[in-house]
């Protein structure tokens, strides 16, 4: 053990001292660099950079490999180097935790040490290079004695560094836009964040919008002040149609008719009519055991093309019905690609469609028309190394489940202790 | 039909079970000749035989507990895990799971009696305070990813909560020699972490279904990279470490700490206003 040995700072092997000074020491280039220049220009890592980039942490490790016994590669891949790096992107994950961030389209940092905008800042990039880079050589390493009961560890180790590395070189490749369709409509342009028009190589023909709704609750509000009442702890009651009484502080409720999609007659009645304007309404009897009050009536959250109808209980209080909030939307499309396909599919929250190396996502809908709406929104996502994220996520979710497993034969492995 | 008035029902029995179990646990406390007067830990657990009569009280109190959440599970059609109050059943679940298996497993006391406290206090916390609104599942939460990235999530919390008070223990007595606490709480970190790694991986792939990307620094999930960074700073420390010392048993305590911000604390920082993960206001 190197910690009962006295030894002064930089004298070989190095430990934990020299480890926290270099990442320090990395830290401080980084703010330097950040004060200097700004923020680190992702633009930079786009192809084919990314892959020279690669090269390099290969080529590092290669050497790392060929004189693995010299103290400098034995520092640069071993434990201290590692845990002191953790450390530092710790510290630098904290900061983006405690300061609110600027999204991606903001590329000037507020901040000058780019605290508002860390991901994209040179100290949390340098380090999380060092990080790729320990983490290659220290995976690497292990390869040399290779055992196939380190089955875990390489796993774990190798499928962390291709998520480290295809989502670090991923980012610069990256393209997110949103798409607006109307229905009937074929639409391949979006807009970018500096908001230039924008054509892409696929196409969605959008032949309709489709929505479900949750049952809405019943609440109360206060008119004069339009509260919701009780005041300061506002409560209200989940329409059920099967357990039919409920009750909001001291009103009684009960369920009579519910009709999920209706329409207003003359009369002020509902009838169910299926069609893209019609609401919810409910027929309820509200009593008041305190104030004797007894009414049946119905009461409507209306939309666009309903008025809503409310039950006065009260010179002050009314009970009202929520907005349906939505259960499913998706919508049927047809996407063209420069390919000349045509694919017919049928996009939900949840259930993306990928087409060569783009996915597209439901993404919103009109929401003031709600499930009468015309228009469709996908987002479009372009990540050509999404492939190999996801080599790396599952190999890295193996490995965990194995280290879940591993767990209870821990406790044998520190008595011979052979990782020291 | 069950329903959250159903609940004290289930949960009063439950208490009374485990209040019992605990009882039982300290009656009959340290078998004669090992005990010196005025000892209250044993300093190797090795050799205790559990108490059996408080194993089967604790195993009916989550037989209980769990027909309540099963039966809800069945009544709300999705499995309750949506609300603050749902996911505390699941707390209180795993937590008197856990606490029991590690108990015949570890067999010190204060393992069955700590996890069953704390289980019966988010218990409490229900009956006062149930927070059971909104019956609703929004789209992007039907998802396939949901449950087990719940579950390896609550699973992870229960893990780590016991080693975190295995290390104030360990703290509190000053004295790092016993073997059997030290190896406990390398080994319940283990396994935490692996789940805590599960759930966030599996919050990965999902995001990528719902949301289109598979992280986006959302402080939620800036936050559980944190507490990952945290746990995994220890795992390797521990690597080396032939006798723990006061710096990493602190670095339990402060990752816990982290966890503890990740779960709850995140809806009440600045920094988090828009995240998509903060439900339910
Ligand atoms: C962030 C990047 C990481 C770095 C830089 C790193 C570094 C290291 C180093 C230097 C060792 C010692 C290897 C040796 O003795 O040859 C090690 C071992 C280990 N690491 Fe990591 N590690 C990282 C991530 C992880 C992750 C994510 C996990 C678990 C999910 C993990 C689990 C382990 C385990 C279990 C061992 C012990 C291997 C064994 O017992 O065979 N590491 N790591």
């Amino acid at each position: 053990m190197d910690e009962n040995v006295k030894r002064a700072w930089w004298q070989a092997p190095w430990g934990y001292k020299e480890s926290i000074a270099v990442v320090g020491g990395l830290s401080a280039v980084g703010l330097m660099l950040q004060l200097t220049i700004g923020n680190f220009d992702f633009g930079l890592l786009q192809y084919p950079v990314g892959l020279v980039a690669i090269l390099l942490v290969t080529g590092l490790t290669g050497i790392m490999i060929w004189r693995h016994r010299s103290p400098f590669f034995l520092w640069f891949s071993g434990l201290p180097l590692s845990v002191s790096v953790i450390g530092g992107v710790l510290f630098f994950a904290t900061i983006m935790g405690l300061v609110p961030q600027h999204a991606d389209g903001h590329e000037h940092a507020h901040s000058p040490l780019g605290f508002d905008t860390v991901t994209r800042s040179w100290p949390f990039v340098l380090l999380y290079m060092l990080l790729v880079v320990n983490l290659s050589m220290v995976t690497a390493r292990r390869l040399l004695n290779f055992n196939w009961r380190d089955y875990a560890f390489y796993l774990n180790h190798f499928g962390l560094l291709l998520l480290l590395v295809a989502a670090g070189i991923g980012a610069a490749d990256l393209r997110r836009y949103v798409m607006h369709v109307q229905e009937d409509a074929t639409e391949w342009r979006v807009f970018s964040d500096s908001g230039d028009m924008l054509e892409l190589p696929v196409a969605i023909h959008l032949k309709d919008f489709y929505m479900e709704e949750y049952i809405p609750k019943l609440a109360i509000v206060d008119k004069s002040t339009g509260e919701s009442y009780p005041a300061g702890n506002p409560k209200m009651w989940q329409i059920d149609t099967v357990k039919t009484a409920g009750a909001i502080a001291d009103w009684q409720i009960e369920v009579l008719d519910y009709i999920h999609e209706a329409v207003r007659a003359s009369d002020s009645t509902y009838r169910q009519v299926p069609m893209p304007g019609s609401c919810p309404a409910v027929r309820v009897r509200v009593t008041n055991a305190a104030t004797g009050f007894d009414r049946t009536g119905w009461i409507c959250g209306g939309n666009f093309a309903q008025l809503y109808m409310t039950m006065e209980l009260d010179g002050q209080l009314s009970m009202v019905m929520t907005r349906p909030e939505p259960k499913l939307y998706r919508s049927d499309v047809v996407v063209y690609t420069q390919s000349e396909k045509a694919i017919p599919a049928s996009i939900e929250v949840n259930k993306p469609l990928k087409v060569d190396n783009w996915y597209i996502y439901q993404y919103s809908y009109d929401s003031d028309l709600g499930k009468a709406s015309a228009t469709s929104s996908f987002e479009l996502v372009y990540d050509p190394w999404l492939t190999w994220v996801y080599v790396g996520l599952w190999m890295f979710i193996a490995g965990s489940v194995l280290l879940i497993w591993e767990g209870n034969k821990k406790s044998k492995l520190k008595k011979n202790d052979h990782l020291g | 039909m069950i329903t959250w008035d159903n609940f004290i029902y289930f949960a009063a029995p439950t208490v009374a079970l485990w209040a019992l179990a605990i009882g039982m646990l300290y009656r009959k406390n340290i078998p004669a000749g090992t005990a010196k007067p005025g000892m209250r830990y044993q300093p190797e657990s090795a050799g205790l035989r559990p108490v059996y009569g408080s194993v089967v009280l604790a195993l009916a109190g989550i037989i209980l507990f769990a027909t309540f959440i099963l039966l809800m599970w069945m009544s709300l059609d999705r499995p309750p895990m949506r609300t603050m109050g749902e996911t505390r059943l699941w707390y209180t679940f795993f937590l008197s799971a856990i606490g029991l298996v590690m108990y015949l497993k570890w067999r010190h006391h204060w393992i069955l009696s700590f996890s069953l406290v704390v289980a019966s206090v988010f218990i409490l916390i229900n009956i006062t305070r149930p927070e059971i609104h909104s019956k609703d599942l929004m789209p992007a939460l039907q998802s396939i990813w949901f449950v087990p990235h719940v579950i390896a999530y609550i699973l992870s919390y229960a893990f780590m909560s016991a080693a975190t008070i295995a290390a104030i223990l360990l703290l509190y007595r000053k004295d790092y020699t016993d073997r059997s606490l030290v190896a406990l709480t390398d080994n319940v970190i283990y396994i935490g972490f692996g789940l805590l790694m599960v759930g966030l991986l599996i919050g990965a792939v999902w995001a990528k279904e719902a949301w289109g990307h598979y992280w986006s620094w959302d402080p939620k999930e800036t936050w559980a990279f944190i507490t990952a960074a945290g746990y995994l700073m220890y795992i390797h420390i521990r690597l080396r470490e032939h006798k723990i010392r006061t710096f990493t048993l602190w670095l339990v305590i402060f990752s816990f700490v982290l966890l503890m911000i990740t779960w709850k604390g995140v809806n009440y920082l600045p920094a988090a206003q828009g995240s998509v993960h903060v439900y339910g206001n």
